[in-house]
């Protein structure tokens, strides 16, 4: 005979307030089997779980049903404390009374009689549990680190400075990602480059860190500790091996006029080529959508001029495996698409610009060795506007969310003009001035009140063009929604950062969750921010949404302590519940018919196959054997099974009917 | 026909089988016919009348278990077969198959993959009549509708005349013999016959060939075939059909996939 305990939590008030917990306990005494029930304010406190201690010892509980949150949060805690009480821990359930009745329904009789339900389907549920043991699984000490920007970068380093393998995979020829592009940063106004190059040499010289550039995730198989990722690593067309980084091709190359993307199209780059001179690794591509050879046939100029014979043309992708035990996503942002705001201009009119474009302008290595000019005739512009919140928190264009670093780059641009144009006029146009930060701040008020930048409180209805200046049209709602129009020679838009392009595929790849704009998901938003809801993948940087350098340096150093906890066990302890095929006597064996529909239907490629021999050796049936390593939980071979001869441990056929029954039978 | 006595003539001479499951003539209509030998092969007919499923011998294991296994498969035979071998039941170790073509010349198969194949450009017969009493029960309002099977399955005492017959319910253990949990009530009353009725069914999504043996095997006359015949309209409508697949269309995802039917 079972003897369950009933523990009810009010939850402060999140239960208390609308739940009658009282008399919940109170009907859950009554139900059969039941041995003792009894509710507390925060069942999750330390008097709360010496109460269900002390019950299990006293009353001698067989199972323990906790009503109270989402299991997600505390159902290890409960569990824990049945441990520690002498009980499996697998004996103990919780029934959710607060997502699912008191957050949901307003407070009456019929959300107690709901809780009740709630209540008796868990204790029909928990006279059925089995004890069960947790799976230990070996973990590739190995991580894979997706996105070489400053986010993949950092979370590399720490991993491999902690001792581990990591493999990094960059989709573009070199390295660096948007930060490699950028002039100063904010708010110390330190060169990009200069901060961050060391650390790219850093990567590609680390004995611990492979680097493939070039290289995309083709697919993913496994499970936290024991991933198999394929990588595909598209054909370069160049040798890297035999290739010395010469350059002698990239300057022959006759095809010349392809916007350079990391010059933002302001500058040109030839169809072999290297990103940027500081690249790593310092080798060109050939880019094959505009190679001459590729597309016409004819050309191989740069095979002729390779002094070390290092061109190969028509290879193809390769692919390559690896065992992993822990990801890192850090795949990073894109700026919104210029055809977002034609009421701008942008791509009408070559002087209105992107702060990603203005960055290349201010650079040291950019189009004009950063000197300000306008990229429409080369002029210095004497007077320029930005535009902050382009496309960011305007619900009416699908973007409400802030970008969060426009404000303070925006400054900065501002600042840059200033130091480098004495005596132009530099205008922002913003919504509202977002400066939290050590130090932002004071930075924002050094562009004003130092730098002299105008600020005006405003938004901006349109851009046109009039004798060869650009008029901005705009509002001055501090000054009595003063309507301001400026001849600027020049307009930098703020645009938004979006989700990396590839980021929805990759998500899918992985199966890590994304929000309706394409960010990932982090597990849990304050207390499980470089986690994703797959164990064993985590998320840094701007993937999970914009982020300036310091916080995305934070969270990559986070993604990597993550790791490397992982990594500090030599197993790891895996949740029991996994599917099983059932056994029984002789001649029947198992009631499995091998068909092996479950097999097709595994999203996770857990079911073998299995030979049950006789005693000579000979095979009497072949079924399906569930490897426990690889079984997530999920139950859909349960579903699939249609003799039943799969069941899901710890929340069997037999468990999930009697819950239903307990509810419908009332 | 006698090209078909001749040939299952040779494969028993050739030691290629040692039973072949085929038809002979019946009071109404060509029945079953198990050939234990060369001798017995002149019995044996193979015509457009032959329309019994005989694949559902091919899972029995106290018919044919250790045997060298030659059959006379219709054109449902042959989809039955197709889909018994994605689901590992049949194999060319011991089975030949010899079917019919629309235009009633011999098929010989060398293996079975050669089925699959030949299921790939092959046409099914046509069903008029099912497709006539699916369009009349379509035309029903919901209370109709569920007069009209309550009506129909209330009749219904369980023999299981309907899994007997069809070459897909093979299971060691049927659903229905599963206790814990009871999912299906034992006895034959009309709400625990449709918990049968609907549970057969959703265990052919899929697979069933729509060769109609559960309507035909029904001692009581009930239309339970056209079940199976609108479901497998359903599925090949909104998953496509088998025969691509290793497996089952419910479990294959390909991208361009339908999906209208997720809200």
């Amino acid at each position: 005979m079972s003897k369950i305990g009933v523990f009810i939590c009010h939850c402060g008030e999140n239960i208390g307030a609308t739940v009658d917990c009282e008399k919940v306990a109170a009907e859950a005494a009554k139900i059969d089997g039941v041995e003792f029930a009894t509710d507390y304010k925060y069942m999750c406190s330390d008097p709360g779980q010496t109460l269900i201690k002390n019950a299990i010892k006293e009353k001698g509980l067989t199972g323990v049903v906790v009503g109270a949150c989402s299991p997600r949060m505390h159902e290890p805690t409960f569990r824990k404390a049945c441990a520690e009480a002498g009980l499996n821990p697998y004996l103990c359930e919780m029934a959710n009374l607060r997502e699912h009745c008191s957050w949901v329904h307003e407070k009456g009789d019929a959300t107690t009689g709901k809780a009740i339900d709630l209540v008796r389907m868990l204790v029909e549920k928990t006279k059925r549990n089995k004890s069960l043991t947790p799976i230990k699984v070996p973990v590739s000490k190995k991580a894979l680190v997706i996105g070489g920007g400053i986010a993949g970068i950092q979370s590399a380093l720490d991993i491999a400075n902690a001792g581990h393998q990591v493999i990094m995979v960059e989709k573009e020829p070199s390295i660096g990602g948007h930060m490699s592009q950028l002039s100063e940063t904010f708010p110390t106004l330190d060169c990009s480059q200069c901060i961050l190059t060391p650390r790219m040499v850093e990567v590609a010289q680390h004995p611990n860190i492979t680097l493939y550039t070039y290289a995309e995730l083709e697919s993913l198989d496994g499970f936290i500790g024991n991933f198999k990722a394929t990588i595909r690593l598209k054909a370069k067309s160049v040798d890297y091996k035999t290739c010395t980084g010469c350059g002698a091709c990239t300057t022959k190359c006759p095809t010349k006029k392809i916007p350079s993307e990391f010059n933002e199209g302001l500058g040109m780059r030839t169809a072999i080529y290297t990103p940027f001179p500081q690249a790593v690794p310092n080798k060109p591509v050939i880019d094959k959508e505009h190679c001459a050879y590729y597309q016409k046939g004819k050309c191989k100029v740069c095979q002729k001029i390779c002094p070390t014979g290092a061109i190969e043309f028509d290879k193809e992708d390769e692919f390559i495996t690896e065992d992993v035990g822990a990801i890192v996503l850090a795949t990073g942002f894109n700026v919104l698409k210029p055809d977002f705001f034609p009421e701008y201009g942008y791509g009408k009119y070559p002087d209105v610009i992107t702060g990603l474009q203005f960055e290349r302008l201010a650079s040291a290595s950019g189009p004009t060795l950063g000197e300000i000019r306008r990229p429409s005739d080369g002029k210095i512009p004497q007077k320029i506007v930005f535009i902050a919140c382009a496309g960011s928190r305007d619900p009416a264009k699908g973007i409400p969310y802030c970008s969060k670093i426009c404000c303070m780059y925006t400054a900065k641009h501002a600042m840059l003009y200033q130091h480098k144009v004495h005596g132009g006029e530099s205008y922002v146009f913003y919504m509202d001035i977002r400066a939290g930060g050590k130090n932002y701040e004071e930075f924002v008020r050094r562009a004003i009140e130092e730098d002299g930048a105008n600020y005006l409180r405003g938004r901006v209805a349109r851009v046109y063009e009039k004798n060869g200046k650009l008029v901005v049209c705009g509002v001055d709602t501090l000054m009595g929604a003063k309507q301001v129009e400026i001849e600027a020679d020049m307009v930098v838009l703020a645009t938004a950062g979006v989700a990396s392009c590839g980021a929805e595929d990759l998500a899918q790849k992985t199966h890590v969750s994304y929000d309706a704009y394409n960010f990932f998901a982090e597990a849990h938003p304050k207390l499980k921010p470089v986690e994703t809801n797959t164990a064993g993948i985590y998320l840094c940087g701007a993937c999970q949404a914009p982020k300036d350098i310091p916080d995305t340096v934070a969270t990559a150093s986070g993604a990597a302590a993550k790791v490397i906890g992982l990594f500090s066990n030599n197993e790891l302890t895996r949740e029991p519940m996994v599917a099983v095929v059932n056994r029984s006597a002789p001649p029947v064996f198992s009631t499995c018919v091998g068909c092996f529909l479950c097999q097709t239907a595994c999203p996770y490629q857990a079911i073998e196959r299995e030979e049950i021999k006789n005693r000579n050796g000979e095979v009497i049936k072949t079924v399906a054997k569930v490897n426990p390593g690889l079984c997530q939980g999920c139950g859909t071979c349960v579903s699939f099974c249609r003799s039943k001869s799969i069941d899901l441990e710890g929340f069997s056929n037999e468990q999930m009917y009697s819950e239903v029954l307990a509810v419908l039978e009332e | 026909m006698n090209d078909l006595k001749a040939k299952v003539k040779d494969l028993f001479e050739s030691g290629a089988i040692n039973l072949f499951i085929g038809y002979e003539e019946g009071t109404r209509r060509p029945r079953p016919l198990f050939v234990k030998n060369a001798e017995e092969t002149n019995k044996l007919v193979f015509d457009d009348r032959c329309s019994g499923n005989l694949a559902v011998y091919l899972t029995r294991k106290d018919l044919i278990g250790g045997k060298k296994v030659g059959i006379a498969a219709s054109y449902y035979a042959l989809k039955s077969i197709n889909q018994l071998v994605s689901e590992n039941q049949l194999s060319d170790e011991w089975l030949r198959v010899i079917g019919l073509s629309a235009d009633g010349k011999l098929l010989e198969f060398g293996s079975l993959a050669e089925v699959s194949e030949y299921l790939k450009t092959a046409s099914a017969p046509p069903k008029q009549n099912e497709d006539e009493l699916v369009r009349q029960i379509e035309a029903m309002t919901m209370e109709e509708r569920w007069q009209f099977w309550s009506d129909e399955l209330s009749k219904c005492f369980k023999c299981y005349a309907c899994r007997a017959a069809c070459p897909m319910c093979y299971c060691t253990k049927c659903i229905v013999e599963v206790n814990r949990p009871q999912w299906i009530q034992p006895w034959a009353t009309t709400l625990s016959n449709m918990e049968w009725q609907i549970n057969r069914v959703m265990h052919m999504a899929g697979r069933c060939s729509d060769c109609g043996s559960c309507g035909e095997a029904c001692p009581l006359g009930i239309p339970i075939h056209l079940l199976t015949h609108k479901m497998s309209e359903t599925v090949a409508a909104n998953f496509g059909q088998n025969g691509d697949d290793k497996g089952n269309v419910l479990s294959t995802f390909k991208p361009e996939d339908k999906e209208n039917f997720i809200l």
